[in-house]
């Protein structure tokens, strides 16, 4: 079994996904969102870029295309689906994740190294970390501040279901850290039943020490354990 | 019949609108006298509609698909009939 990446129009972070599934010994497919079906893949990801342009809003024209009723009927039967940066945008503009990613309060398009926390290792994204783990891993937006109703926040965090959190770095000043304001520091969530992820940390560009660090290995680790323990 | 249709997309009264907000500290620079400035969308369109009323929901639908209503809310400006 494969996992299908999409390619949006405007999608710029397919092929550093692809490879970073490869990587870790997964097998992986480029999928064109044209297509309206996803048979034969066991899993999804929906890569970094800016899916038609980021016209009307990041990922609002990227949720009508052919493939996402393919992503959701993926999600509705458990299957493991990713959203990475725009991914995540277009996840929520889906209505497959609560909430929604607005413009960084500082208007700025940022792209740097940040510290998130962990909250989740039982998901089959994360089962390879460390129970709270700090990891160190690249943002590139413009529209990451995520926000959600009050109500929403709420049942967020009682269900458990953010999973990564921004935080400060381990020596250094403890507040400034949230690099685009985002309610309750939320750098990913994850929907109720733990098999749709949305970050917008970019865990593929995070492979290897020389690309900066490997923290994100661990996530495409976790999805090949998933996918084997389940016999796919 | 043809119909001319703007709607109007804007954040929720109470989300942080930091366009809006540069926006009102280059107003104010200038020296106008401005608050609560916000920034919107506006999406024009010509439809095709065999009366007002459907013009009317065909627009209204239009804007259903394409506000979040997450953080927005849409109106139907105005709808015109064409010549």
């Amino acid at each position: 079994m494969k996992v299908a990446v999409v390619q949006f129009p405007g999608s710029n972070c397919d092929l550093d996904t692809l490879w970073a599934l490869e990587q870790v010994g997964l097998k992986a497919e480029l999928v064109w969102h044209s297509q309206d079906s996803l048979e034969g893949f066991a899993a999804v990801v929906l890569p970094g870029g800016f899916s038609y342009g980021d016209y009307l809003r990041a990922g609002a024209l990227a949720k009508f295309s052919p493939v996402m009723r393919a992503v959701r009927q993926l999600a509705r039967q458990g299957y493991p689906v990713l959203g990475i940066c725009n991914g995540f945008q277009v996840l929520t503009e889906a209505g497959l994740l609560p909430g929604a990613l607005l413009a960084n309060t500082n208007l700025h398009f940022t792209c740097k190294e940040v510290y998130v926390r962990l909250e989740r290792t039982d998901l089959p994204f994360t089962q390879g970390y460390a129970p709270g783990q700090l990891l160190r891993l690249p943002i590139a937006h413009a529209e990451g501040r995520y926000y959600a109703d009050n109500q929403t926040l709420q049942q967020l965090e009682e269900n458990r279901q953010v999973v990564f959190r921004y935080a400060p770095p381990p020596e250094g000043p403890k507040e400034g850290y949230n690099p685009n304001g985002a309610l309750n520091d939320i750098a990913g969530i994850v929907n109720q039943q733990g098999n749709v992820l949305g970050m917008m940390p970019h865990p593929e560009r995070a492979l290897e020490e020389t690309l900066g660090s490997s923290d994100g290995r661990s996530l495409f680790e976790s999805l090949k354990q998933a996918l084997a323990v389940v016999g796919l | 019949m043809r119909y001319h249709a703007t709607i109007l997309i804007e954040l929720k009264e109470g989300i942080l609108d930091p366009q809006g907000r540069a926006v009102e500290g280059v107003l104010q620079g200038q020296g106008f006298a401005v608050q609560d400035v916000r920034v919107g969308r506006v999406l024009e369109m010509t439809l095709e509609a065999p009366d007002a009323q459907s013009a009317q929901a065909q627009a209204q639908a239009i804007g259903n698909a394409l506000a979040n209503p997450v953080m927005e809310v849409f109106v139907v400006e105005s709808l015109k009939e064409q010549p």
